[in-house]
C-alpha cells in the first residue's frame, strides 16, 4: 500500500498529521482490493418486514443499501429506512462489547468486561432460577433465529415473548377469522382495478410498504392496463390518504360499522356474489338493517350518499381489494373493525385471486414466520409478574419495550423487581439504560440469518442474511467486540448442561444452523436455485439473497365465508377534547430507527417536520384556540402528559390531533436521545377486548398552551417560496 | 458515452412522496447530515427534494406531493453567470458542477429558478465512524462549494468505463448506471436514461406524453418551462377525476 512512504513524504511537506491518517495494511479487511466495488445480497432488518438488499462494498467498508433486484418482496425497490442501514452499521454510540452495570440500575455507569466474564457471569446467576422465572423478549423473529429461539425456550422453558410496539395481534387474528389463514396474505395492489383501505397506511410504515408501494406504482399506470381508483378512509391524512383519489375522513373507531354499511348496500342492491352473500348474511338470517347508510352516517361521520358511492365503485370496479389495518385496528373494538372490512372482499369474489387476496402458503422446512406479535396484554402481565418479584432474569433482544409500553403499565419500575435483566441491543435504548448486562449483537449487515417475509408474494420464499463486512467491532479482539445472539443463546445451553436442540450433531453455531437450513432447502430439489452439489446451491442462494419457489403456492381448500359480525361494538375510549392519533412518520417507523441521522432529517410527507415531536391540529381550529406553528402545545390524557410543538393544518379534523411515534427516547444515541416527546408514554392501557391489543387509537386528550415557542424545523419553506402563486404550474392537474 | 443526452421522465401521478429518493441520494452522494440547526437556517441540503402543497380545506383537502431535482437544463440559467466556469453543460447534456473551480460567488443558486443548488455554508462534519460509509467516487464538499444534483455522475463513469474495459453495451434502464434516487423509487415514479436513444424508455415516454406540434396528447410537462429553459426533466401531469378542467401549461 506504501502507507508509510506517503506518511514520510507528508511529514516532510509539513502536512499536519491528523489529515494523512494512512491506516496499516495489517489492520485492513482481507477483501480489500482498492478502487473496486462489490455488492452483496443480504436482508433488510431495518423494516419491520425483511426486504432483499444489496450492499455496495469497498475496501471493505459498507457504502450504500440498495434494493435487490431478484428478490420477490421488493423486486429492486427499498425506502429511506432501508437505505438508512448503514448508518445503524457505523453507528457512532455502537456498543462495542459487553458490559456490566456498575452503579444503581438506570444510572448509567458500565463496564467493559470479557465475553467469557459476560457469559460466565449470566450463567451463575441463572442457577437455580426456573425455566418460568426466566422471561426472553425479542422483537418477532422468524427464520433460522425463531428456530434457535424456540429451542431455547424448550431448553429451558422459559417464556417467549415477542414484542412490537405497532402489534400485529389484531390484524393476524383478522386474518385468521375472516380467511382461516395462518400467515398473511398478500394484498395484489398491482393487478387490483379498485383498492379500499381503511386505516392502512401501506405506503409509508404498515406491513410491507415497499412491496405495497411497487403494486401502487403499477396500479396507477402501467402497460395494458387501465389506472386504478383508490379511496382511502381514515380519521388523519396519512401520506397514504394522500395519495389517494378520494381520503374520507371517519371518526376513529367506526371503521367496521362503515364497512359493514357498503356490505349492505352491496347486497341490497344485489352487486355481491350470490353465494358469498348467503354465506356471509347466513341465508338472510343476519339482518344488517341497522347498518343503513343513514344509520352508519350518522355516527361515522362520512355522508350516506358517500358510502353508498364507495360500495357502488368498490362492487363495479373489479378486481376490486379491501384492506383494514393500522388505526382501524387500533381501538377497544379493532378486531370487529377488521373482520367487517376483509369480509368485504367475499362480496366482490377477489378472495385467494389476481387483484385481490392472495394466500400465501406456509414456510417451508417448518421455519417460523418473523411477525407473530404478542399482545399488550401478555406483556402486561410480564410487567406486573416483573413487579411481584415472579420473574428472576429478563433477557431482552432487539425490543425496546421500556420505550414502547404505555407509562400507565409501570414496566420500568415494575424490573426493578427483577434480579437480571440481558439486553442483546447494540445501542443503548430506553430497556438496554436499565439492563445489568449488555451482550452487543452484531449489526445485521455483520451477520447470517434467514428470513420469512410475512406476506411473502404469494409463493414460499426464504431469504438469507449474509455479513457483507466484517465485523466494525472485531478490531478489538475475540474477548470485546460483538457476537451473534443465537450464538450466545448456543453457548449459555452448554454451560448451563440444557443443550440447544440443533438440527445435526456437527451444527454448532448460529451460522451453521443457517447453512444447515440451506441444505435442507437443497434436499427439497425444487425453487429458484438448481444445482449438482451442494456447494454451488449455497452460494447461488447466498448470491441472490435467498431461495423462492413459484410454484409452491397455497393449496388449501378455499374458505367459506364467515358470517358478517352484524353486532357492532361501539368503541371506548377515554375522555378529553381530542382523539388522539399517533403514526408512523415516514424515517422513525415505530420508534426503532430514531437513532439515524439521515431518518431524524428526513421530512415527514405531510408536515415536512423533522428532528421534533410535533402535534398536527386543524388549522381553523388552532386559529380559534389562538394555536400557532411553533407553539410548544401540552398534549394531556388521563395518564399523563407531553409537550409538543403546534403544526397547524388542513388535513386533520378538528376534533382530532395526530402525534408522530419515536420521538422522546431516553436513549439510543446522540441522534436520539432526549429528542422530542413520547406519544406511547400517554396512551390509555385499554385493549382490543378479543384479542388484547393495545388500543393505540383510542386515547383522547386535552391541548394546553404553554406559552413558549420553539421555531419548528422542517423542510417546508426552506427554498424561496416558489409555492403559494405558481402552484398550478408546479403541480398542474389533469382529470383523465 | 459522448453521444448521451441524459434526461428523467418523473410521473407525478405515481410520486408518494415516501422520500425514498431523497435519502438514497444523500447516502450515494456524500450530503451532509441536516441537522436541527441547519433546517432552521434554511441551509438543508436535498439535491432531491419531495414538495408538498396544500389544497383545500378539510375535509375536501388534498396534499400534493412532486420530486424536484436539478433539471439539467439545456439553457441552464445557472451557467452564464459562474465568473470561473465551474458550473457548464457537458457534452452529454447534463449540467455539470466542477467543485475544484468553484469560488461561492452564489450567483448559479441566485439565478436557477428551481432552486435546486445549494450551497456549503459550514464545512460539513461526519462523526469518525459515520465517514465509513462515504462513497470514495463522490468528494466531500467544503464549505464554501456550491453542490447539485449529478445524475450520480459517478456511476455512469463507472459503469461506462467497465462496460469498456470488457467490451459490452450498456442496456437502457441499467441499474449500475441509474441515479441512486431513480433506483429506489418503490413505485418506480422516477426513469430515467438517453433521451438520443430513441429506444429508450425516457425517449418513449416523451414522445408518448409530450406535446408535438402543438397537438398536446399526453400528461407531459416541464417545469416552469415558459422562461425558455428547456429542461431535461419532464414531468407527467397528476391525475385528478375531480379536476374541475385541465389545467394546461404553459
Amino acid at each position: 500500500m506504501g502507507g508509510s512512504a506517503t506518511a514520510v513524504a507528508a511529514a516532510a511537506c509539513g502536512v499536519p498529521e491528523k489529515e494523512l491518517l494512512v491506516q496499516a495494511p495489517l489492520e485492513m479487511p482481507e477483501d480489500l482490493v482498492t478502487g473496486l466495488d462489490n455488492w452483496y445480497a443480504t436482508i433488510d432488518r431495518q423494516n419491520r418486514n425483511g426486504i432483499g438488499i444489496v450492499v455496495r462494498v469497498m475496501e471493505g467498508r459498507a457504502k450504500k443499501i440498495e434494493g435487490n433486484v431478484d428478490y420477490p418482496v421488493n423486486v429492486g425497490k427499498h425506502n429511506a429506512i432501508a437505505d438508512a442501514g448503514v448508518q445503524s452499521l457505523y453507528h457512532p454510540d455502537r456498543i462495542s462489547a459487553p458490559l456490566v452495570r456498575t452503579g444503581e440500575r438506570g444510572e448509567g455507569n458500565w463496564e467493559e468486561i470479557s465475553w467469557t466474564d459476560a457469559v460466565s457471569r449470566i450463567a451463575s446467576r441463572l442457577e437455580g432460577v426456573s425455566g418460568e422465572e426466566l422471561v426472553l423478549v425479542t422483537s418477532p423473529i422468524g427464520g433460522h433465529m425463531g428456530s434457535v429461539v424456540n429451542s431455547f425456550t424448550d431448553a429451558f422453558g422459559s417464556t417467549h415473548l415477542q414484542y412490537e410496539p405497532l402489534e400485529r395481534t389484531v390484524l393476524q387474528a383478522s386474518i385468521k377469522n375472516v380467511f382461516g389463514q395462518d400467515v398473511m396474505p398478500d394484498f395484489d395492489i398491482e393487478n387490483a382495478a379498485y383498492v379500499l383501505s381503511f386505516g392502512a397506511d401501506f405506503l409509508n410504515g404498515w406491513v410491507s410498504p415497499v412491496r405495497f408501494g411497487r403494486g401502487y406504482g403499477d396500479f396507477r399506470h402501467a402497460e395494458g392496463r387501465e389506472r386504478g381508483t383508490f379511496t382511502h378512509i381514515e380519521s388523519r391524512l396519512s401520506m397514504t390518504a394522500a395519495n389517494a383519489d378520494d381520503w374520507i375522513y371517519v371518526k376513529p373507531g367506526y371503521e367496521g360499522v362503515l364497512a359493514l354499511s357498503m356490505a349492505k348496500v352491496i347486497i341490497d342492491e344485489g352487486l355481491g356474489d350470490d353465494a358469498a352473500v348467503a354465506s356471509l348474511t347466513q341465508n338472510g338470517t343476519n339482518d344488517l338493517s341497522q347498518f343503513d347508510p343513514s344509520n352508519v352516517s350518522a355516527v361515522s361521520g362520512v355522508p350516506a350518499q358517500r358510502i353508498r358511492e364507495i360500495a357502488h365503485e368498490f362492487a363495479t370496479k373489479r378486481p376490486a381489494v379491501a384492506i383494514g389495518g393500522g388505526s382501524a385496528a387500533a381501538h377497544t373494538n379493532g378486531l370487529f373493525n377488521l373482520n367487517a372490512v376483509h369480509s368485504l372482499n367475499y362480496l366482490v369474489g377477489n378472495v385467494n385471486k389476481k387483484g385481490g387476496v392472495i394466500f400465501n402458503p406456509m414456510p417451508p422446512i417448518g421455519l417460523p414466520v418473523g411477525s407473530r406479535s404478542s399482545s399488550f396484554q401478555q406483556m402486561s402481565t410480564l410487567s406486573d409478574r416483573m413487579a411481584n418479584r415472579e420473574v428472576k432474569a429478563l433477557f431482552v433482544r432487539e425490543a425496546d419495550p421500556f420505550y414502547g409500553m404505555p407509562s400507565s403499565s409501570e414496566v420500568r419500575k415494575a424490573s426493578f423487581g427483577v434480579d437480571l435483566i440481558v439486553s442483546f441491543s447494540g445501542q443503548f435504548d430506553d430497556t438496554t439504560a436499565m439492563a445489568d448486562i449488555v451482550l452487543p449483537e452484531h449489526n445485521y449487515l455483520e451477520d447470517w440469518g434467514t428470513d420469512v417475509p410475512d406476506p411473502g408474494p404469494g409463493y414460499q420464499v426464504v431469504g438469507f442474511q449474509q455479513p457483507v463486512v466484517r465485523p466494525f467491532f472485531e478490531n478489538r479482539g475475540g474477548h470485546l467486540g460483538t457476537k451473534n445472539f443465537g450464538d450466545v443463546l448456543i453457548t449459555l445451553g452448554e454451560i448451563l448442561s440444557n443443550p440447544l436442540s440443533l438440527p445435526g450433531d456437527d451444527v454448532k453455531t448460529f451460522k451453521d444452523v443457517v447453512e444447515q437450513g440451506a441444505r435442507s432447502l437443497y434436499g427439497l430439489n425444487r425453487g429458484s436455485v438448481k444445482s449438482d452439489d451442494f456447494r454451488s446451491f449455497w452460494q447461488g442462494v447466498l448470491q441472490r439473497g435467498g431461495w423462492w419457489d413459484t410454484g409452491a403456492r397455497y393449496d388449501g381448500p378455499s374458505p367459506t365465508p364467515p358470517a358478517l359480525p352484524v353486532s357492532p361494538q361501539e368503541p371506548i375510549s377515554g375522555s378529553g377534547e381530542f382523539a388522539l392519533v399517533p403514526f408512523e412518520s415516514a424515517g422513525l417507523s415505530d420508534g426503532r430507527t430514531s437513532d439515524l441521522p439521515w431518518l431524524q432529517a428526513l421530512p415527514d410527507p405531510i408536515s415536512t417536520a423533522v428532528w421534533h415531536t410535533w402535534v398536527e391540529i386543524n388549522n381553523k381550529k388552532a386559529e380559534e384556540m389562538d394555536i400557532r406553528e411553533g407553539d410548544v402545545v401540552e398534549v394531556t390524557s388521563p395518564r399523563g402528559s407531553i409537550k409538543a410543538l403546534a403544526y397547524p393544518h388542513p388535513g386533520i379534523s378538528p376534533d382530532a390531533v395526530a402525534v408522530p411515534i419515536g420521538g422522546g427516547h431516553l436513549g439510543g444515541g446522540r441522534y436520539s436521545k432526549e429528542r422530542g416527546s413520547n406519544v406511547f408514554s400517554i396512551l390509555e392501557p385499554l385493549t382490543d377486548d378479543k384479542t388484547g391489543a393495545l388500543a393505540w387509537g383510542a386515547t383522547r386528550v386535552s391541548l394546553r398552551k404553554t406559552g413558549d415557542w420553539v421555531r419548528l424545523s422542517k423542510f417546508e419553506n426552506t427554498k424561496p417560496d416558489i409555492s403559494e402563486d405558481t402552484h398550478r404550474k408546479i403541480i398542474p392537474l389533469t382529470n383523465g | 458515452m459522448a453521444d448521451a443526452k441524459w434526461g428523467m421522465v418523473i410521473d407525478v401521478d405515481k410520486c408518494t412522496g415516501c422520500q425514498a429518493c431523497v435519502v438514497a441520494c444523500q447516502s450515494e452522494n456524500n450530503v451532509p447530515i441536516n441537522t436541527e440547526d441547519i433546517f432552521n437556517q434554511r441551509r438543508a441540503i436535498e439535491w432531491i427534494r419531495v414538495e408538498r402543497y396544500w389544497e383545500g380545506e378539510f375535509p375536501d383537502v388534498k396534499a400534493r406531493f412532486i420530486p424536484v431535482l436539478c433539471q439539467h437544463c439545456d439553457d441552464a440559467p445557472c451557467e452564464p453567470v459562474c465568473p470561473v466556469f465551474a458550473t457548464y453543460h457537458n457534452n452529454e447534456g447534463m449540467n455539470v458542477q466542477i467543485y475544484n473551480r468553484c469560488i461561492g460567488t452564489r450567483f448559479c443558486a441566485n439565478n436557477c429558478p428551481y432552486h435546486v443548488r445549494y450551497f456549503n455554508f459550514w464545512e460539513p462534519e461526519w462523526p469518525d465512524t459515520l465517514t465509513h460509509q462515504l462513497n470514495p467516487d463522490v468528494t466531500v464538499r467544503s464549505r464554501g462549494i456550491m453542490e447539485k444534483c449529478t445524475f450520480c455522475v459517478q456511476r455512469i463513469r463507472r459503469t461506462s468505463r467497465e462496460a469498456d474495459r470488457d467490451g459490452r453495451e450498456i442496456e437502457d434502464g441499467a441499474r449500475e448506471l441509474s441515479p441512486a434516487c431513480v433506483n429506489s423509487c418503490p413505485t418506480s415514479a422516477l426513469v430515467w436514461g438517453d433521451f438520443n436513444n430513441k429506444n429508450s424508455k425516457v425517449s418513449n415516454l416523451a414522445e408518448k406524453e409530450m406535446s408535438h406540434n402543438g397537438s398536446h396528447h399526453g400528461r407531459g410537462y416541464k417545469m416552469m418551462e415558459n422562461l425558455g429553459t428547456s429542461p431535461n426533466v419532464i414531468y407527467l401531469k397528476k391525475i385528478d377525476k375531480h379536476a374541475k378542467e385541465t389545467v394546461a401549461h404553459e
